[in-house]
């Protein structure tokens, strides 16, 4: 597995294109069931599935929740909850709309914004954000080095993407996928006019777009 | 809106930032578009998918886990 480089694209897919549902998904031991496999397995209420399914996943949505609300102790709650919907809600996964991990993502993204909202506990979370953006814990500002890269992690890959976007367009990125926040709040928070906060979204987001198309092929 | 415009507008739908008189345009676009439109929006939850896979994964308890099991071995008993 490679970085994808401008001199390493592909551009050999040939025929009619399909509906293209970008996924970067980390790669599965050799004869272990898919996702898709889980799901539908799920959603024939089979406990052993959904098992399979946190032991597969539950570290990335646990650091997501984490990166929403900032308090262990609420993110191992609603890690079980949303573990707790994706049994309730499977019957409405489907397969034509995505994949898998990318539906359970936005179920535990919103759950977790829903989350720190009802609690009203926006300014303690800002407060312990704005302590670990000073102290740079796991911070989207992550030079991956040639190591790392050759390693061939999908996380790392995936950080190189974002981390070639300027510092800005990460945070206006940041702030609006993992605290919720509108445009305005962005432009109140960051005190930046609120036609810049658009554009910092627009162009980060497209060149995010563009450079994991780049990795899919890759992979 | 050409399409062009509707897929900028796409990438902040799915992240929940486009403001609501966005959003009221947008959706007269998507409705526009129709098949090319929802492709497209499907396409973009991928970003989801990126932004979690970014981050390092975070450990949590086994008794996490077994609260999970126990309350949907009881839902599905009952």
């Amino acid at each position: 597995m490679r970085a994808a480089t401008p001199t390493t694209r592909k551009r050999t897919r040939a025929g009619k294109p399909k509906p293209r549902q970008f996924s970067v998904s980390p790669p599965l031991e050799p004869g272990a069931p898919s996702d898709l496999d889980l799901m539908q397995a799920i959603q024939a209420e089979d406990p052993d599935a959904l098992a399979q399914l946190y032991d597969r996943y539950n570290g990335i949505l646990k650091a997501l929740i984490l990166r929403v609300v900032h308090n262990e102790a609420e993110a191992d709650d609603l890690l079980q909850e949303i573990f707790m919907e994706i049994w309730n809600q499977a019957k409405n996964f489907s397969a034509q709309k995505g994949k898998p991990l990318g539906w359970m993502v936005t179920l535990a993204r919103r759950r977790a914004i829903d989350g720190l909202r009802k609690k009203q506990a926006y300014a303690r979370a800002e407060e312990r954000l704005q302590n670990e953006t000073e102290q740079q814990p796991d911070a989207w500002v992550h030079n991956a080095t040639e190591e790392e890269i050759v390693l061939g992690d999908t996380r790392v890959l995936i950080r190189k993407v974002i981390s070639g976007l300027p510092p800005a367009q990460q945070q206006a990125i940041d702030l609006a996928f993992f605290q919720g926040m509108s445009q305005r709040e962005i432009a109140a928070k960051t005190n930046t006019p609120l036609g810049t906060v658009k554009t910092r979204l627009e162009l980060g987001l497209k060149k995010i777009y563009d450079g994991l198309k780049e990795l899919k092929d890759e992979l | 809106m050409s399409f062009e415009e509707f897929k900028k507008h796409s990438r902040l739908y799915v992240i929940g930032a486009l403001e609501s008189e966005e959003l009221e345009e947008f959706e007269r676009a998507r409705a526009k578009f129709g098949k090319k439109a929802e492709d497209f929006i499907t396409e973009c939850y991928g970003l989801h998918e990126a932004f979690a896979l970014s981050l390092r994964p975070a450990k949590s308890s086994a008794a996490i886990k077994e609260r999970l099991m126990a309350m949907v071995r009881e839902k599905k008993g009952t």
